[in-house]
């Protein structure tokens, strides 16, 4: 009797080891499989930082071609002060006009969400479902809006934001586009992401 | 398992317990699972009496599910194209994080899946597996092996080395052989007038898509046909003519849980850990699960000195060489092919030749048994020669052996009539041979292989056996001499060589140097610290200027060993006859001029008048260049040491990972072990 109440308590114990054990075995395994879905070190590379240079950029203009940032696309945009001044012409018809969704970094949560209010960078993507927005950057009505103060239009489902990324109110998309983080290396060159001022 | 936590728990779990039964219970009415894992483990009784030997059919599935899960991860950074091939699977080993790991667990998977093959099939021709009434057991097993080896080759293809290369082609020529139809069959076979990236693209179709298919239903073909007529025996009588009261075979015993768990879960763990020591200490195992020419890209304009196939095909290609004469008006070659695919096919009848009244060698006679033991030495010996050179000796032992390999089969039927057979016992019975019984077979069957190959043996095998190397130590902890090295390396290499697997970041990383310090002082072009290390000298620069383009060196520490590059790199000597004015000791006509002169100064090689400077005696010339001889020596050794790290940045990283894998491993084989034992008491 004694001797099989030991071996319970002994089958008990090894099932229960080897069990534990197995499983961290599984799990362990399962490592290799899961990491290798992380971005390679060429998609790092990809993702790295890039250098645009702006100083060929013209007021009221959008660079051109377009530059990438881990793939997806930089609109780099100099507005006028008219531009500027149209910006913030009438909130009420924005649906976070003080950028208070956190889709842009802490230096650029401003009136002009920008380091500096003449330019703009922004990810060229609108987040409805991630088409990228046709830029109309003058001031003229549009078939799409008759009263279009300059802005982005989204040709998929119609999103229209203004020339901060802003969302308009009634479109599919409820959040502004994003502002990737980005720098100036002196004057000539625009950094996107990094967030602090190089000093070399 | 279950049934001991469901008894000392509450009643919570016996909630979920009772869940997952509904479950069970609802899927059953509409789908026979219950029925299906009666038949197959629970209800499924299997001699209670395996061995050893009987560990490798489970293996091999657990193999079959390594490979096919390696595999499947490959395809999703493997680029299937002549151009990028060879690249991809670099970028495997290097950029994508753990990809060597599953790259080193497929390509050492492939050579574990053949050894086990191998293994479980000496086991049926050993207790006779193959007879009445497992003869489609053996027919479907002989197909599994059959679609193995196709995609053993073709698997090989992939990777587009040299040996990818040359190897396919050597193959694949074979059709060629074939009278009248051969030359077009070779053309379409191939897709084109060469192996090319049509040959590619439709073996890694084949490989990855169709025949894991066929594999698998094989698989599942043989064992149902297994478990429809049940598992043989090493006594090879039938348990099912031996019933308790209860109609369940009295030395039988249910598959699950006692295989299953108490048995083959600690066999299962015990091949992990060997397999796991290969894939972190030896994944190249000397050459023969990664072949060294397969570090150098395909190149259809050159053939490497040596175009070995994978060990698992050398006895077949013995075969196909052992033949050399023409017949009937046909080329030899056509009758090699015939001869190899016959080895091959002769096994499939193998169920109809034997007609010996008892199964296990056990009770057989002793002309089975010598039969047996020349069979495994025709194959063994058949292996290793189709691993070497030929010479006159080896093709005629090749060929004698050959013989000796089908007689095996063609006069089995005649010496398993003629033989006096024991009876075999009416019960299964334990261990048969005795301890020294089995050495004794053993190392008779050494004896057996080791006396034909040193007969024909040759003193001196290679001509570069004679050179002797200097050795040099490589450490991937002294960061210093790595970082040293990586520094001469871009400074003296790299305006020709590229390391254009590699990147500057990772290198950073693993010789820890500070981006900052790669970026301004390393990289001399504008490429970015997360890009790979190329140079832009254009290709048709490169062949004007030199005979042909200076080779990438990401992996020459993987083809030459650290002692050959350090030697050569000391070995350039002043040769006015040369168009750069040097030569080189162990690579006589090298076209590449001694970068590192100004450094070494000039070398003199004193023949002593004779013609061959390949003996010649190397003088520096002291003072002529800006360090002395020590100096230069140890800028060398550093500069191997960081082409060694390069080759496999991950060499130390595998080695660490290994040690606590092969420990978890351990422990887990020990708990598996116990736990075998302790419930095993209830069946015994
Ligand atoms: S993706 Fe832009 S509106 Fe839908």
């Amino acid at each position: 009797m004694t001797d099989d109440s030991t071996n319970a308590g002994r089958r008990r114990f090894l099932v229960g080891s080897t069990s534990v054990v197995g499983a961290v075995g599984v799990v362990g395994a399962a490592v290799p499989f899961i990491g290798s879905w992380n971005p390679s070190a060429k998609a790092r590379a990809a993702g790295a930082p890039v250098r645009i240079d702006i100083s060929r950029l013209q007021v009221g203009e959008m660079l051109g071609p377009i530059p990438a940032w881990r793939g997806r696309p930089i609109f780099v945009i100099k507005r006028s002060e008219e531009l500027l001044e149209a910006l913030n012409e009438d909130p009420g018809r924005l649906t976070d006009p003080d950028s208070e969704e956190p889709e842009q970094p802490g230096y650029a949560q401003n009136e002009y969400r920008s380091r500096t209010p003449d330019l703009m960078v922004l990810i060229g993507l609108c987040p409805h479902l991630f088409c990228s927005p046709t830029p109309h950057i003058e001031l003229r009505p549009q078939p799409f809006d008759e009263e279009w103060r300059g802005g982005f239009f989204c040709p998929c489902h119609g999103s229209r934001f203004d020339l901060a990324g802003r969302v308009y109110s009634g479109s599919p998309s409820s959040r502004n586009m994003e502002v990737p983080p980005y720098s100036f290396e002196g004057e000539s060159v625009l950094v996107i992401g990094i967030d602090e001022e190089t000093t070399a | 398992m279950s049934d001991s936590n469901n008894t000392n728990d509450t009643a919570k779990p016996g909630r979920f317990m009772s869940g997952l039964i509904g479950l069970r219970d609802w899927t059953d009415a509409r789908l026979p699972i219950v029925k299906a894992w009666n038949t197959h483990m629970g209800q499924y009784y299997a001699p209670k009496n395996f061995n050893f030997w009987y560990f490798f059919g489970i293996i091999s599935l657990v193999v079959l599910v390594i490979q096919l899960l390696t595999g499947i991860w490959l395809t999703m950074n493997y680029t299937p194209s002549a151009e990028a091939a060879f690249a991809s699977v670099e970028y495997i080993m290097r950029d994508v994080e753990w990809g060597w790991l599953l790259r080193y667990m497929h390509s050492t998977g492939a050579s574990a899946f053949f050894v086990v093959i191998y293994i479980h099939m000496f086991r049926g021709l050993m207790y006779g597996s193959y007879q009445k009434p497992r003869e489609l057991i053996w027919v479907f097993g002989m197909a599994i092996y059959l679609v193995l080896m196709m995609e053993g080759f073709m698997g090989y293809v992939l990777p587009w080395g040299q040996l990818s290369y040359w190897g396919a082609n050597v193959i694949v020529s074979l059709a060629g052989a074939i009278p009248v139809i051969g030359d077009d069959l070779l053309i379409w076979v191939r897709g084109d007038y060469l192996i090319s990236g049509a040959t590619l693209n439709r073996f890694f179709a084949l490989h990855v898509v169709a025949m894991p298919i066929v594999l698998i239903a094989l698989v599942v073909l043989h064992l149902l046909a297994l478990h429809e007529v049940g598992s043989n025996n090493p006594d090879g009588i039938e348990i099912k003519k031996n019933k308790g009261p209860d109609g369940i075979p009295l030395d039988g015993v249910p598959f699950h849980p006692y295989y299953t768990m108490y048995h083959d879960l600690a066999g299962i763990v015990l091949f992990l850990f060997v397999f796991c020591a290969i894939v972190f200490f030896a994944p190249e195992m000397g050459g023969y699960f990664l072949e060294v020419s397969n570090f150098q890209e395909a190149n259809s304009l050159k053939t490497p000195e040596h175009v070995p196939p994978v060990w698992y095909f050398t006895p077949f290609y013995s075969m196909l060489r052992a033949v050399t004469y023409p017949l009937f008006g046909i080329d030899a070659k056509f009758w090699g092919m015939l001869v190899m695919f016959g080895a091959i096919a002769v096994l499939f009848v193998l169920p109809w030749l034997d007609k010996s009244p008892v199964r296990s060698m056990r009770y057989k006679g002793w002309f089975s048994r010598g039969a047996l033991m020349m069979f495994l030495m025709s194959f063994f010996v058949l292996g290793v020669l189709g691993t070497q050179g030929v010479s006159p000796a080896k093709t005629l032992m090749a060929q004698f052996m050959t013989v000796i390999y089908f007689a095996y089969f063609f006069a089995m039927p005649w010496y398993t009539r003629m033989e006096k057979t024991a009876q075999p016992p009416e019960r299964v019975t334990g261990r048969f041979i005795s301890i020294p019984q089995l050495l004794g077979s053993i190392l008779l069957l050494i004896l057996l292989v080791v006396l034909p190959l040193m007969l024909v043996s040759e003193k001196a095998e290679a001509s570069e056996a004679n050179l002797t190397l200097e050795h040099v130590e490589t450490s991937f902890d002294d960061k210093g001499s790595l970082q040293r090295g990586f520094t001469t390396y871009m400074n003296y290499c790299s305006s020709c060589h590229e390391l254009g697997y590699a990147r500057f970041a990772r290198t950073a990383d693993d010789l820890e140097i500070p981006y900052e310090l790669v970026v301004e002082n390393l990289i001399f072009d504008d490429s970015l610290i997360g890009d790979l290390i190329t140079n832009s000298m254009s290709k048709d620069h490169a062949e004007a200027w030199f005979g042909a383009a200076p080779p990438d060196l990401t992996l020459i520490g993987r083809v030459r060993t650290p002692d050959w590059l350090y030697t050569y790199l000391k070995s350039f000597y002043a040769d006015e006859s040369r168009q750069f004015g040097t030569n080189n000791k162990i690579f006589p006509n090298v076209g590449m001029p001694n970068v590192l002169h100004e450094l070494q100064g000039d070398v003199i090689c004193d023949a002593h008048g004779e013609e061959d400077a390949s003996h010649c005696e190397l003088s520096h010339v002291a003072g002529t260049g800006s360090l002395n001889e020590a100096e230069f020596d140890t800028v060398v050794a550093e500069l191997v040491n960081f082409l060694y790290y390069i080759g496999e940045p991950i060499r130390s990283r595998r080695q660490e990972i290994g040690i606590w894998v092969l420990a978890f491993l351990g422990v887990l084989y020990i708990l598996t072990a116990l736990l075998g034992r302790e419930f095993s008491k209830d069946y015994h």
